[in-house]
Order: structure tokens, then sequence, then C-alpha cells
């Protein structure tokens, strides 16, 4: 009597498919009758017929609104409104969409700078999904002089401020090890808020996200993707300040986005006063990437601008992303994957000061570090909120 | 949507003020593109006025919505005469506004139903065959015994029943179901017109009723689409074709859920509005106001011809559909 064990390799490979094989047949069974199994459990409520309005772009004398379906029946765009009142429109797409497919809606309109607006649009089924604009502002095309514009925020608020604080680094150099070992507990204490923030940003984008794009745990695959690979890096790397470039690095690309995106659709009131406010916070963030680099022996001018554009520059392609392309996918991933980052970044500077610090993680510098960290970005956050 | 959730300040910005000038620089192009959008764009814009003609999105002509713009003729009155009516609740897919399908509950397949009218003092007979899925009633305003009110005899699905009495008072009057719950019962479209006319006839008019209506599509409890006679703008993109020379008498009914109060504003001429379709108050002006179940009768002598909009003076009932055009011939 032969078992299964007895048999050979390739053997073994074949029935490896089998489950598979068996699958595609339940499946191909399933669909030719599913029809009358699901009968037994009655009928089934009809769709939300619900539509998912992507972006809402303002022009002279016009609005355009982009609308997804995000169920799996056929959904049709009947009727249009702007504030309540039914519009004449016409369509770049198809009246019908099937399952994520979308189109733009043209409503020729003499739309009110700076006021609050509503554009509605009902389905054929009679469902209203109506979508709320704060400010009426005009979305900007993409030009030189913009392009320029959205590049130096990015710059003001990325590059600028990092390359300062790397300034920082010949001061730490004297620093006592107690306080390098304190300052670099700041940076995790920082970067684990930055983590934190980034986490919740992404979750909040990702539950506006219609159902059929997945749900929070596209958020875990952003998150993971960058702290894994961070892992892998950080062992073949080794430089410290590198790997804490990178994770701020992608916090500010997160960040670029959002401030392009808010400017763009009217969320935001740009001013010098916030950005003033960006470039205050952002120095930490050199200040932290300067600690780290006191490992190296000795650190070129190239290499210090290398690192601040590693972490600064990142601001600048977000920024432009942001200001025109929006995307919320995009954004649920690069905000997941910020988070990863500055928590493998956590990780590896608590390992450092396992290793170096004078009394390790335990230390008064060490664990008083990591709280002002978290402190100064809470209290910095107060005072702009 | 992205929001900041981390805006953050600190207030020692020394090494900073530099950044000053390189800000304004970064945000000129803002400014630029915020200020020279202004209020001259206004070519574009497809307003109120010129929502008429084919451009409007309305549904096609119908016949069975035209049918319920004009009323059966008045017949001279003579006491004891029968008036026979047959009417018969079915479900119906309705195309309320262009496009947009809702499954209403009818009087004859059209929301109104069809206009009931008689004498006063026929004997009005009018059958029911409830082929709905819901039991419905008819509920006639009038004079009538309490048995033929509509609110005892629910008539089930697949039953009928044959409301019978004289008609009485005459006046511009209103039939709905009266089954409950009421409210979903009338928005379903389960209403209609009901003229008594009186023993004295009225002079010869170009005769028109118009029935307020709207439907609440996505079931919020507010209404989404208003009309008069059904589709939203039905009478924007087909206008009312009348002649200058003969009085226009209206049948006006409010028949809207959900809303409070609905209107009739004429423009460039005055109406006289009889109200309840009595002799006792009229008054002559160019917007009358009704409230659920109210009704009367406008008579209009155009004093010019061209296009003439008529809408409900609430701008959100007009811009949701509840607009249309009397087109003034000699």
């Amino acid at each position: 009597m032969t078992t299964l064990a007895e048999r050979s390799g390739a053997g073994w490979r074949l029935w490896a498919l089998v489950p598979l094989l068996l699958l595609v047949g339940v499946v191909a069974l399933f669909a030719a009758t599913g029809g009358s199994v699901l009968d037994l459990l009655g009928r089934t409520p009809p769709p939300a017929d619900e539509f998912d309005v992507r972006r809402v772009e303002f022009k002279p004398g016009e609005i355009r609104v982009r609308v997804t379906n995000p169920q799996q029946e056929d959904l049709t765009i009947a009727q249009v409104t702007v504030d309540d009142a039914i519009v004449p429109y016409h369509l770049d797409g198809n009246q019908t969409l099937s399952r994520l497919r979308s189109a733009t809606i043209v409503i020729p309109f003499a739309w009110v700078e700076d006021e609050p607006i509503a554009v509605g649009v009902t389905s054929s089924t009679g469902i209203q999904t109506t979508h709320e604009i704060a400010a009426a502002v005009e979305t900007p095309e993409p030009s030189g002089r913009g392009v320029l514009g959205f590049g130096l925020i990015g710059l003001l608020v990325g590059v600028v401020p990092v390359a300062l604080g790397l300034l920082w680094l010949p001061s730490l150099r004297r620093a006592r090890p107690e306080w390098l070992a304190a300052f670099m507990a700041m940076t995790a204490g920082l970067l684990a808020f930055l983590a934190v923030e980034a986490l919740s940003e992404a979750f909040q984008l990702q539950a506006g996200l219609p159902s059929a794009l997945g749900g929070a745990g596209v958020v875990l695959l952003g998150f993971a993707l960058s702290y894994l690979t961070l892992t892998f890096l950080s062992h073949r790397l080794a430089a410290l300040a590198l790997l804490v470039a990178i994770g701020i690095g992608l916090h500010n690309f997160g960040e670029g986005l959002a401030i392009g995106t808010s400017f763009a659709f009217g969320e935001l009131a740009l001013g010098t006063f916030l950005i003033v406010g960006f470039m205050i916070h952002n120095i930490t963030e050199g200040l932290g990437i300067a600690t780290a680099a006191t490992e190296e022996r000795k650190v070129s001018l190239a290499r210090l601008a290398a690192l601040a554009l590693i972490a600064g520059a990142p601001a600048i392609l977000g920024a432009w992303l942001g200001g025109y392309v929006r995307n919320d996918v995009i954004g649920v991933i690069f905000f997941a994957a910020a988070a990863g980052a500055a928590f493998e970044v956590v990780v590896e500077v608590g390992r450092w000061l396992r290793e170096r610090a004078p009394g390790g993680l335990t230390s008064g510098w060490t664990l008083g570090g990591f709280l002002a960290g978290i402190t100064i970005m809470y209290v910095t956050g107060l005072l702009a909120a | 949507m992205t929001k900041f959730s981390r805006k953050r300040l600190l207030v020692t910005a020394a090494p900073l003020v530099a950044a000053g000038p390189l800000a304004r620089v970064a945000f000129a192009d803002a400014e630029h593109s915020a200020t020279h959008e202004g209020h001259d764009h206004a070519h574009a814009a497809l307003g109120h006025a010129a929502m008429i003609g084919a451009d409007v999105p309305s549904i096609e002509r119908s016949a069975a919505i035209d049918a319920l713009l004009t009323p059966p003729p008045a017949l001279p009155h003579r006491p004891g005469r029968v008036r026979e009516y047959e009417l018969v609740a079915r479900d119906v897919d309705l195309e309320v506004a262009q496009g947009v399908t809702y499954p209403a509950w009818t009087y004859n397949g059209t929301a109104p139903g069809p206009v009931i009218r008689a004498t006063e003092d026929d004997l009005l007979r009018v059958r029911f065959v409830n082929g709905g899925g819901h039991p419905h009633t008819i509920h006639f305003h009038g004079i009538h015994p309490a048995t033929m009110d509509g609110v005892f005899e629910i008539v089930q699905p697949g039953g009928s029943f044959t409301y019978e009495f004289p008609a009485r008072p005459w006046g511009m009057h209103l039939y709905h179901c009266h089954a409950t719950p009421l409210k979903k019962h009338i928005h379903k479209g389960l209403y209609g017109a009901f003229i008594i006319d009186p023993p004295k006839p009225r002079k010869p008019a170009q005769e028109l009723v118009m029935v307020m209506n709207a439907f609440d599509t996505d079931g919020d409890g507010e209404n989404n689409f208003y009309a008069v006679n059904g589709p939203a703008f039905y009478y924007a993109r087909h206008p009312i074709r009348v002649s200058r020379s003969q009085t226009v008498r209206i049948y006006l009914a409010n028949l809207t859920e959900f809303d409070l109060i609905n209107s009739f504003h004429l423009h460039g001429d005055f109406f006289r509005y009889y109200h309840t379709g009595r002799d006792e108050l009229v008054e002559y002006t160019d917007t009358v106001v009704l409230a659920q179940g109210e009704r009367g009768i406008l008579e209009i002598d155009f004093a010019n011809t061209g296009h003439f909009m008529f809408h409900a003076h609430q701008s959100e009932f007009a811009e949701l559909g509840w607009m249309g055009f009397f087109e003034v011939v000699d």
C-alpha cells in the first residue's frame, strides 16, 4: 500500500495543482447556477447607486466634475444639479458607467469665486450624490509659473529647513555623549509622532475611498512595503543618517502632497505664516539627521547636501503631484509608506541607543529625549491647530 | 479629502525671516489666477431665462402627459345625470425627470391621475380597481356620505370599490389615496384634479389643468424634482401654446408632499384667482401661494404675445423643475 508521502516529487507538484483546478470547476459551476443558489436567500437589496465624486475643477465659466462608479452594478448619470438647481451639462465619457469606470461632467456655470458650492449627480434611479466644496477657487493649470510656485513651496518647507538643521552637525559633534543620546532619542520621538500622524492621515483618506478599491488593508500594504524595504536597506547601507533622511523624505513627500492638494482645491489658505510654521517644524528634522550623522567620522559637504535633498526634495515632488493630479489612492499609499518608514527608523534609532547611548535605552537622557521629541511635535501642532 | 491634520507652528523664527520674499514669489502665480477670475464669464451660463426649448433637460413629448393638461369638457347642468369614471391603481416606473426613473404608484398610469369632472348635482360613479401591490383608496374632497370618503373602505390589491355620490359643491377640488402611511401614498403619485362645474356655466375659455407635484426619488424625505402634471421642466421644453384672443383658465391644485407650501407665479401679466374655484374670494395678482391640498382657478387675459414664463416663486422649486412657458399667439 502506497501513501501520498511515498509518491515522487513530480507527483507532489501535480497534487498542488489539484485544489486550484477544483476551485476553477466549483467557481464555474456556481457561476452557471449561482443565481438559483442566491434565490434561496430571497431578494438582494437594490444597489446604493451613489457616485464617487473624484474631483471637482473650476474653470472660467465652467465646472468639471469627475465621477466614478464605485459599485458592481452599472450606474447611469441622469441629472446634474449645482446648489440644488438642475443644470444642463455635457459628458466627457459614457452616460452609463460600469464598475470603476469614470466620466467627466462638464457644466457651463458662472460660479462665484470663494463661495461654497455643492454639486449633485442624480442616477437614473433617482439617487442623488451631493459633493460640497468649501470655496470655489479656479483650479490651476500646469503652467511654468505654477510648476515654479509649487516647486518653491516644496523647497521652502522641505529642503531649506532640513539643510539649515544639518548645520547643527559641528555643534553636535562637540556635545557630551549623554546629550547626543538625548538628541538621538528626541529624533526617535519626533519620528514616532510623525508616524502616528501619517498613519491616521492614511486611515482617514482610506475611509473616504469607495469600497471597491479595497479596505483598510491597503494602509497595511503601504506601511509594510516601506517598513520592510527600509529594514532590508538598513542591514546593507548601515549609515543611520541616510536611513533617517529616507524616513523623513518619505514623510515630506506626504506633506508636500497634502499642501499641493489642499492649495489647488481651495481647502487651504496658504499664507507666509503657515509656510514659516512648516519651516520651523522641519528644521527639527534636519537636527535629527545631523544627530545621526555624528556617527560618521567625517561627513563631506556633498554628502550633507545629498542628505538634505533626500530628506527635503520629496516635498517638491509631492507638491507637484498633489497640485496637479490629486489622487486619494496615491495619498493613502504614500501616507502609509511614510508611517512605515518613520516607524522603521524609530526601531533603528532605538537599536543605536541600546548599543551606543550611555545607560542604554533606559537612561533618563534617552527617555527624556524621546518624550521631548513627542512633546515638541505635539505643542507645535497645537499652535497651528 | 486631504486635509491638514498636522499644522504646526513655532514662534522662534529668526533664521527664517529671509523666507518671506521667496514665499511671495511662490504665491505670485496663485494670486494672479485668483484675481483675474471675475464676473465676466456669463456667456457660458445657461441660467433660468435660457431654459427653454430643446436644450432643457426634460423628457420627450408624451401623449399621456399632454392628455393631463386638458380637462374633459364641461357639461350643462342636469341634476341626476350619471357620470362614470374608472380609476385603476397601478405600480408604474415613471420618468419624472430626463433619464430618472421613479417607481410610482399611480391612478391609470400617470402621476397626477386623470382629471375627474362633473357638473354639480351629477351622480358621480367612480369604479376603483386596485391593480397595485399595496392597499389603496380614493378620498375625494367635497360633500359626500361618510361611507364614500375613502377612509374606511380600504381596497386590497386585486379588489375594487365603487364610489357613488352626488357631485357638490361646485368648485375646484382634488382627490388622493387615503391609505396609511398617508405621506407615502400621496408622494408616490396617487392624486389628481377633481372639477365640479357650477350650474350656471362658466364663460368659454381655453381650459388647462395644472397639478403641482414633486418626487422624492432618493427617499430622504425631501423632494428631488418639482413640476406640474409630472416630469420636471416638461413645459419649459414643450411650451403651452395659448391664444391671446380668449381667456386662459387654469385649474390649479397643490399636491406637493413634504414642502408645506407651493406657489404659482406668472410673468408679464396678471390673473384673477378664485380660491377653491368659487366666487366668494377673488383676487387680482400675479402670484398665489397654496398650502398642501389647497386649490383654485386662475383666469388670464394675456395682453401680449410671446413666451411668458410661469413657475413656483420658491426659486428652489423652480430650479428643480417647476417652471414652464406659455407661448401666447394671436
